[in-house]
């Protein structure tokens, strides 16, 4: 495997570990309760929120099973941290990772998620080499469900009442894609038109 | 919770009770055979293996802990033979989930044996034992036991590709669930003979 290069450039984005100075913009999304159901490293409330920052900070590559790579998504215009999209090495033998995202409400509905997770996926198929990627979504996500079906992900699994979340049945659903699958780049690297041979 | 169920249970043909050390031919009769070993993890088995295996599930008859299993030997009530054995395995205590599981020698397959007893440790599972969600887990080429899921009204909640190495090759795998309140309002269609619910 060559080595990673970082960050990544998308059309909008720029994907890049975490930095200490992203405390501010993490502070303002990471300990809503909305978006604790889909990240890592989870947090009670925002005094956890540093700690989450520095485990994330320390997400830097995938080079054992377990590891996780965690990318902030800014924005490239006015650097605003947006959200981030983590990938983790679930299983070395089989070759299986898995997604999360979030985007802060604030910036959502805007396609950010979908144009960040395309990259980790190039990331993951091309780069990490592996075979399948899945995801687990909230069974009333429905922005989320949207947008990966969007990404060419197949709904593989919808449990019901199978565990317990904040105190209540989950409804979960898994969706996932293998390598031959990806349709690669389709969404980030396009060039702009203006930019094409004629 | 926890459950410690009276043995034997009896069925219209069948009687599950807990294995004794005089099992070990009996098991040794379907576990030794590759077309039994075939979808399961265990490849088929030796006779040390097997009189190892008798052992273990001696002392597994009841469900306190996650991880906990109970195992039951099916004989046919009528000629005292053993026919196969039937599982249940508590994965959450918390969120009251279970997993049933079923071997059954092949030469007592095709009567309605797998259904007949899989009804009893359904019926203990969410009568007694209150489970509040019972799944179930197959290779997608394992027709007879995801056909015997379906028989007992569990839904597909899984279907997985890719996810995983089996025995060498890419693993498929079906995941079946069935929660407390459909198992309580089922019609008894099949012809299994049932025992009345709780
Ligand atoms: C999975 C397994 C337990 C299913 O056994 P089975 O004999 O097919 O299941 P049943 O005893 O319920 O019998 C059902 C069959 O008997 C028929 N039958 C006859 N009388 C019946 C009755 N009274 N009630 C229900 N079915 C009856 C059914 O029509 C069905 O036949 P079909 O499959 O041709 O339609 C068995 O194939 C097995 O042990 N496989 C090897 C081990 C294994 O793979 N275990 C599962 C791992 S996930």
């Amino acid at each position: 495997m060559t080595s990673l290069i970082l960050p990544i450039q998308t059309d909008r984005l720029t994907l890049r570990t975490f930095e200490r100075s992203d405390i501010e913009g993490l502070m303002a999304y990471h300990a809503l309760p909305s978006v604790q159901r889909y990240v890592f490293s989870r947090t009670r409330d925002r005094s956890e929120v540093p700690d989450a920052l520095n485990v994330m900070r320390g997400h830097v590559s995938l080079q054992r099973p377990g590891d996780t790579l965690t990318l902030a998504a800014v924005r490239r215009g006015d650097q605003a941290l947006i959200g981030h999209v983590a990938l983790h090495w679930s299983d070395a033998t089989a070759g299986q990772g898995e997604v999360r995202f979030v985007v802060n409400p604030v910036h959502a509905g805007q396609g950010y998620a979908g144009e960040a997770l395309g990259a980790l996926f190039d990331l993951a198929f091309d780069h990490f080499r592996i075979h399948r990627v899945f995801a687990r979504s909230d069974g009333r996500n429905h922005h989320s469900i949207k947008l990966m079906q969007q990404l060419g992900m197949r709904l593989e699994a919808h449990y019901r009442e199978h565990a317990l979340f904040q105190g209540e049945w989950d409804e979960e659903l898994h969706f996932a894609i293998l390598d031959r699958e990806w349709q690669r780049s389709t969404k980030v690297k396009d060039l702009p038109v203006r930019n094409r041979v004629a | 919770m926890p459950l410690y169920p009276d043995y034997p249970i009896a069925t219209d043909r069948l009687t599950l009770r807990p294995f004794t050390r005089g099992d070990v031919d009996a098991v040794y009769a379907y576990r030794r055979r590759e077309d039994v070993a075939r979808y399961l993890f265990d490849v088929a088995l030796s006779r040390e293996e097997c009189a190892l295996a008798v052992q273990q599930r001696i002392g597994q008859v009841a469900l306190e802990g996650d991880g906990d299993k109970i195992i039951l030997a099916v004989d046919l009530t009528k000629t005292g033979s053993v026919v196969g054995e039937v599982s249940l395995i508590l994965r959450s205590a918390d969120a009251r989930q279970a997993e049933v599981g079923w071997i059954f020698d092949p030469e007592y397959q095709g009567q309605g044996y797998a259904t007949e007893a899989a009804t009893a440790i359904l019926d203990l599972a969410f009568g007694a034992g209150d489970i509040h969600r019972v799944a179930a887990r197959c290779d997608t080429r394992n027709d007879a036991s995801w056909r015997l899921m379906e028989r007992l009204g569990m839904r597909r909640e899984a279907h997985f590709r890719e996810h995983a190495l089996f025995k060498g090759a890419w693993d498929e795998e079906y995941i079946y669930a069935m929660l407390r309140r459909e198992w309580l309002g089922r019609e008894s269609s099949f012809s299994a003979p049932l025992r009345a619910g709780p």
